[in-house]
């Protein structure tokens, strides 16, 4: 697809911080200072940060990172998202013990006792965000995504660089 | 291997040179620090049992005693990133700082993107235009994986480009690859000259927009991961030209050799300048292959 078509389909507007700020510290009790350098922007249901910079006029595939899905609701935070900003989290995250957080990271399922409210939660192990989980019920469904789950793994480096 | 033998005159020690070249590279990463700090991530590898060594003369870069690196948590959380050796060259070289504006003409997968992005510690901005929409994926994925949120992608043909006024730019030209032999071996047995001819008009291309897309005083760095001249040192001679507006700048990583630019080929004098150009060979460092020019734009 040539950047002129690319540039049809392609609509970043840009969005207020405070807006996504409160729908984070809403759910995670992540301050706003979290986001301090850092702006976004929508295309589609997705939201993106990246750096507080001025962007040359240019057709973009991406904008730094894709942070939350507003598809459906809840929104929903991204792993890498999580990984960046969650260890600022105040409210509905879940330590994993390691048998716990490999099962986590193999994208699998599993009943955890918790008190977070049922949604989407950060998932910690030893201090480490590992990313996004769903907890409904008593089970905590991970979110990882399939190319970053330990079995699936492959190693990043595959092509000539 | 014996197409080689046209590099016998240029490089030193070729029996060496040649002989290496069926020895398998050691895995190697780079610690990400946009994500983690270095002596917690080596604290990590220690407590994990994994074998690992510094770079002499990189501490950002290890090489790791392990056969999947890959599947190390480490890696999956995007705290390191697994990364050849002589590919953190060329960022070096670039020496992005913080705040500034710089183009990765030919992005994916996205290793030198990252280290730039790291290197500016997220702030200002990093262009990572990457034309193939299949090689977009895995450079959005490793950006995202390792916390590079200062990252935008574009994907137009490097040659056509459009705008923009860079602090630097970094052409990681598409090559014959010669210098990728001990990762995966069989690369050169598709390598002729025609194809490096072929590679080379789209080299010129790409060089001579980024020049164009430069601040004055701004910096372009030109890389390779092959030996071939018709892709390295020729690619450079005809994207400068006569013009006064460029000057090449001595390329020299401490700690690592490098053997300089060529400036005689097949009979046919070049530019004496290019020596300030490197040339990195396996045998020497034992690493993989790569050619790097710095030029500044007046």
């Amino acid at each position: 697809m040539s950047p002129r078509s690319s540039r049809i389909r392609n609509i970043f507007e840009p969005l207020d911080k405070s807006l996504i700020a409160k729908l984070w510290q809403d759910r995670f009790g992540i301050p706003e200072q979290a986001f301090s350098g850092c702006k976004f922007f929508r295309k589609a249901r997705s939201i993106w940060v990246i750096s507080d910079v001025d962007l040359p006029r240019l057709s973009y595939e991406t904008i730094g990172m894709r942070i939350m899905s507003c598809k459906d609701r809840p929104w929903k935070p991204t792993t890498s998202a999580l990984q960046v900003f969650g260890r600022y989290a105040a409210k509905n995250l879940i330590h994993l013990n390691r048998e716990e957080a490999m099962i986590f990271l193999e994208g699998s399922s599993q009943g955890i006792e918790s008190d977070c409210e049922p949604g989407y939660v950060v998932v910690f192990y030893r201090g480490d965000v590992l990313g996004c989980g769903l907890y409904s019920h008593g089970k905590l469904i991970s979110q990882i995504p399939k190319e970053r789950r330990m079995a699936s793994t492959v190693e990043s480096e595959t092509c000539p660089d | 291997m014996d197409y080689l033998d046209r590099y016998r005159e240029i490089v030193p020690d070729y029996d060496a040179f040649q002989a290496i070249q069926c020895l398998p590279l050691y895995n190697s990463a780079r610690i990400n620090t946009l994500k983690i700090k270095r002596e917690n991530l080596l604290e990590r590898l220690e407590e994990g049992g994994v074998l690992f060594q510094s770079f002499p003369w990189y501490p950002l870069g290890l090489k790791l005693d392990i056969e999947s690196p890959g599947k190390l948590l480490e890696n999956l959380l995007g705290y390191i990133h697994i990364q050849e050796e002589l590919s953190m060259v060329p960022p070096l070289v670039l020496d992005p700082q913080p705040g500034e504006s710089v183009l990765d003409l030919c992005a994916s997968p996205g290793s030198k993107t990252t280290e730039i992005s790291q290197m500016m510690e997220n702030r200002g901005l990093v262009i990572a235009n990457e034309p193939s929409l299949a090689r977009v994926s895995p450079l959005r994925s490793n950006c995202e994986r390792l916390g590079a949120i200062n990252v935008a992608i574009t994907r137009y043909d490097g040659r056509n480009f459009p705008r923009g006024l860079f602090d630097r730019v970094l052409v990681d030209a598409p090559c014959s690859s010669e210098g990728r032999e001990r990762r995966g071996p069989g690369v050169l047995s598709r390598c002729s000259t025609e194809r490096s001819l072929d590679l080379q008009v789209l080299q010129i291309g790409l060089l001579k927009n980024a020049l164009r897309l430069t601040k004055p005083g701004g910096v372009v760095v030109y890389s390779t991961c092959t030996y071939a001249p018709e892709e390295n040192e020729l690619v450079v001679q005809e994207a400068l030209g006569e013009a006064e507006e460029f000057r090449l700048e001595k390329v020299c990583i401490p700690g690592l050799l490098e053997c300089p630019g060529i400036t005689e080929w097949n009979g046919k004098r070049l530019n004496d300048d290019l020596s300030c150009t490197a040339r990195y060979y396996p045998h020497i460092n034992d690493t993989g292959g790569f050619y790097v020019a710095k030029i500044i734009k007046n």
